[in-house]
């Protein structure tokens, strides 16, 4: 067991990481991060997506003693109601999701998309969201909900970075 | 119309995105244990002994149980044959033979490995056909043969029906096992308060059910068991009756005194949760020359695995679609539940409708190619109309069949398309297919009712509390809508409970495509009952007649004198009615339907949906692999209440079929019986990357039941789905699908038999 620090979503958290725990494990029971969902634990749904180190992973298959010191966001990190997301508003506004499980890693799985490449093509915006598993929405509302933002991000010739970064 | 019909937000919208929304794994209780559950390693054992007295020294363990721990009561269910923890036998690869709850979920984990269980193995049988020959291994000890029951249907006199016809078509088709794969692998969490009150939260579309069988197989009364309310990560159905952990958990709770939780691991979602059911179809179809349906004969063997779960609901199900679908005058069915040592079938979108359509629907292209008849004519013909009995006693109110039929043509050019000459390498082909579904069906003997009740505090807001659950249909935004159309209230101003068995009025669950329909039509009346009494109070208040008075965003206001006027509150305080500081509705709907009989005729609904969908495909013949390039849907939704969630349901319930069609598929090894496909990588879900171009027509026949003529829209969407995919695969490369899924090497040796 070994003390780790981790900044989440701006704020310095520090919490007992051990041997063989994954990020993901590290998040929901040492920093109660509940809104990084655990769909699989094993790299197949998306589920558990974080931006670590301004990189969109999973969170299930990365160790946390290996992440010591580094700089976590997640889905609660990113807007505040009265002023949210580009992503956040497009996925309310568009119905972008059903049960809202795989929504966190969804949207920010969109969101490293974006950062990187503030006007992806409809092809791109499938390959950013490909490691995403959806089983209510048949994702049609999801790809609408990407453009939508890209679209609210240009017109406040802003970018779609969160508060925190 | 303020709210109903418009493309109104999900009222749970802000928690959802960003990852607020509390699943029952995100529950933090103080002193929580987390406990994992031992299944059996063999498909078919009797169990001689279980030594757990190794766990008990493992530090971080607080205890372990075995089926002989607990009162020993099997679930209700339909036929009650499985308990929370086996006995004395296990029936398939994942059976649960004990539970351990310890301080981490590591540590339950790895006490998993200290259990020394004592199996005798016996032999197993994986097929139902085989399972039903004499001599093969017995599952259960009253079910000779392993035959659970057979459903049984017979109406008009089908043998005369088949003696009138010019031809009798006869087909064989099967269809696969697929796990539901909600994102949110199973859970639940238990706590016995101080005041003996089992209080259990599971994501769940039912928690009355969940009540009824906790509170059974715990011996406690049902008052003593509070389903509490929590997000649910998707259902399909497959948290639409009960699931087999909640009873354990609840054991657990009572047994350790502190609160527990068990969520699966993605493995034991996808291996020991309930699935659709395998069916072997046997169709036969007698028709006129003119293509009029005259007699249409059902044979299934439903591989109900090795419990019965809701098995018999569902064949009795596919038996009402079978008889309905269409006009077909004479109808006969079987349908023999068969155990075999697999994991169960249970719920799933569509309720048997799915299997029983691909069928159909397979075939009616057949027909049409030997007669010579256009299948959009033939299906034209013998298409469901309003005001039509169908042979199980469905009253058809409202039928939009026709007109899906033809936008649905219309608008994919479908004529030129069927007709156009196919060659080369990639060939294109279109399909058609169609369904009918319930809008809540009276089958249980739970009863069939919804009910709402609201209440509005002083400020003049009002919450709203529903029975039933919201697995991310979004339900609970329908409801809301109906409430602030009613009372002209802004939507933010409408609070939704729902699910709490303690304080929501009970209603049966969200299945069977009912909540927007019943739940529906209860929260309309009880809303429409809040707003009289309100004009009532505000009446008496100002003076002037109620009928004079109209009601305004919190405002009552008198017509010909808006200075005249009284806020919700103040008409809340001076009612006579109220209680508390709050004025309260409650209504409980009850639809004019008929229970099923064992006969099987009844008008188990009180509306009918209906779908029409093409499905357009693109055979790679050098691989037999097929791609769907585009869905086009007109569906028959009664009134869109909320277009937004309608088309998520219609988009969602494509997916799923389209998975069902081409990939999806729980396999088994047929020597052990383990699962094969036991993670989502393996079941091969459709991606973003595999959805095709949509357009979805939503035709609106506005039924007099319905809510402001609505009707059920939440599994239709998937019936047709992968019939017309095999009808376009047909058209593309003249492949006839007799099984799903469809696969590429299948199509691939029907196109080059000499490769063979
Ligand atoms: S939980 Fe990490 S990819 Fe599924
Ligand atoms: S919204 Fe339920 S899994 Fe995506």
């Amino acid at each position: 067991m070994k003390k780790i620090r981790l900044q989440v979503n701006g704020t310095w958290r520090s919490g007992w990481a051990a041997p063989g725990q994954t990020l993901l494990e590290f998040l929901r029971t040492e920093l109660d991060c509940t809104e990084v969902k655990h769909g699989c634990g094993k790299g197949d749904c998306g589920a558990c997506t974080v931006i670590l180190n301004g990189m969109a992973v999973d969170s299930c298959l990365v160790l946390s003693l290996q992440v010591d010191g580094s700089a976590v966001v997640t889905a609660k990190g990113l807007g505040t109601k009265e002023n949210p997301h580009p992503l956040q508003k497009a996925f309310i506004e568009t119905g972008a999701f059903q049960c809202g499980f795989c929504t966190p890693g969804m949207i920010l799985s969109a969101k490293a998309l974006l950062d990187t490449n503030p006007q992806p093509t409809k092809a791109e915006i499938r390959r950013g969201l490909s490691g995403n598993l959806c089983r209510c929405t048949g994702y049609r509302k999801i790809e609408e909900a990407v453009t939508a933002a890209v679209d609210y991000s240009s017109k406040n010739h802003g970018s779609t970075e969160d508060s925190t970064h | 119309m303020k709210y109903i019909g418009k493309r109104v937000p999900e009222i749970h919208g802000w928690a959802k995105v960003t990852g607020q929304a509390t699943f029952t794994d995100d529950l933090r209780l103080p002193g929580m244990l987390h406990a994992k559950i031992l299944r059996s390693p063999h498909a078919h054992a009797r169990i001689r002994g279980i030594d757990v007295s190794k766990v008990l020294q493992l530090p971080g363990v607080v205890t372990v149980m075995t089926g002989k721990d607990t009162p020993g009561i099997k679930y209700v269910a339909q036929v009650s044959d499985m308990y929370p923890l086996a006995m004395d036998k296990v029936r398939y690869v994942g059976d649960p033979v004990a539970v351990v709850a310890a301080e981490s979920e590591e540590i339950a984990r790895e006490a998993l490995s200290l259990i020394e269980v004592d199996y005798e193995v016996l032999p197993a049988v994986f097929d139902p056909r085989e399972a039903l020959k004499q001599g093969a291994p017995q599952i259960h000890e009253d079910k000779a043969n392993n035959l659970v029951l057979t459903i049984k249907r017979d109406f008009g006199n089908v043998d005369q029906g088949f003696a009138e016809s010019d031809f009798v078509f006869e087909d064989e088709f099967s269809t696969q096992a697929v796990p539901h794969c909600n994102m949110e692998p199973r859970s639940s969490a238990a706590l016995m308060n101080t005041e003996g009150v089992l209080q259990i939260w599971s994501g769940t579309q039912s928690p009355y059910f969940v009540r009824k069988e906790v509170a059974h197989v715990c011996n406690l009364p049902i008052s003593h068991v509070q389903v509490m309310e929590i997000h649910c990560g998707g259902g399909f159905g497959s948290r639409s009756k009960y699931c087999e952990d909640e009873g354990v958990t609840a054991l657990l709770a009572i047994r350790t005194g502190s609160p527990v939780r068990i969520t699966f691991s993605r493995e034991e979602e996808m291996t020991t949760t309930r699935i659709r059911h395998p069916f072997n179809i046997h169709l036969k179809t007698g028709v006129k020359k003119d293509g009029t349906f005259v007699a249409r004969q059902m044979d299934l063997i439903v591989d109900k695995g090795a419990y019965c779960h809701y098995g018999p609901a569902v064949t009795g199900y596919a038996a009402g679609t079978a008889a309905s679908h269409y006009r077909v005058p004479h109808f006969r069915f079987t349908g023999d539940v068969v155990y075999t040592n697999k994991q169960a079938g249970g719920p799933f979108r569509g309720f048997g409708a799915p299997q029983a359509i691909f069928a159909i629907e397979s075939q009616m292209d057949t027909i049409a190619e030997k007669l010579g008849i256009d299948p959009l004519e033939l299906r034209l013909r013998n298409a469901n109309q309003s005001g039509d009995t169908t042979a199980c006693g469905w009253q058809i109110t409202t039928c939009g069949l026709e007109e899906c039929l033809q936008k649905v043509v219309s608008s994919t050019n479908w004529q030129e398309k069927w007709k156009a000459e196919k060659t080369g390498r990639f060939r294109q082909g279109i399909g058609l297919a169609t369904a009918i579904h319930v809008s809540g069906s009276n089958v249980f003997p739970d009863g069939e009712f919804s009910s709402i009740e609201i209440k509005m505090f002083l400020d003049g807001q009002v919450s709203v509390y529903k029975g039933s659950g919201d697995t991310g249909t979004w339900a609970n935004t329908v409801i809301a809508q109906i409430v602030a159309e009613e009372l002209q209230l802004p939507m933010e101003k409408v609070r939704l409970i729902s699910m709490d068995t303690e304080t929501t009025p009970q209603s049966l669950g969200s299945f069977a495509s009912r909540v927007a329909f019943e739940d529906g039509n209860a929260a309309r009346m009880a809303a429409i009952q809040l707003r009289n009494y309100l004009l009532e109070s505000a009446s008496a208040r100002l003076q002037v007649p109620g009928e004079e008075l109209q009601i305004e965003q919190g405002q009552i206001v008198y017509q010909e004198d808006a200075e005249k006027r009284i806020s919700y509150g103040d008409a809340v305080f001076h009612s006579p009615r109220c209680v508390g500081h709050l004025l309260n509705s409650f209504y409980q709907y009850v639809p004019n339907t008929v229970r099923l009989t064992p006969q099987g005729y009844a008008n188990v609904s009180a509306a009918y949906a209906f779908s029409a969908q093409a499905a357009e495909v693109e055979v790679d013949t050098e691989t037999g692999q097929v791609r769907v390039l585009r869905f086009t849907v007109a569906q028959d939704v009664g009134k869109a209440i909320n277009p937004i969630a309608v088309e998520g349901q219609i988009e969602g319930a494509l997916a799923q079929g389209m998975g069902y069609a081409l990939t999806e598929e729980l396999i088994v090894d047929p020597e052990t019986g383990r699962v094969v496909s036991d993670c989502l990588d393996r079941v091969m879900l459709p991606t973003v990357m595999d959805i095709p171009q949509e357009q979805i027509f939503l035709v609106e026949t506005c039924d007099p039941e319905g809510p402001y003529g609505a009707k059920g829209v939440g599994e239709i969407g998937l019936n047709p789905t992968a019939a017309a995919i095999a009808n376009a695969v047909h058209n593309a490369v003249g492949y006839r699908a007799h099984k799903l899924p469809i696969e590429a090497e299948d199509v691939y040796y029907f196109l080059h038999p000499e490769k063979r």
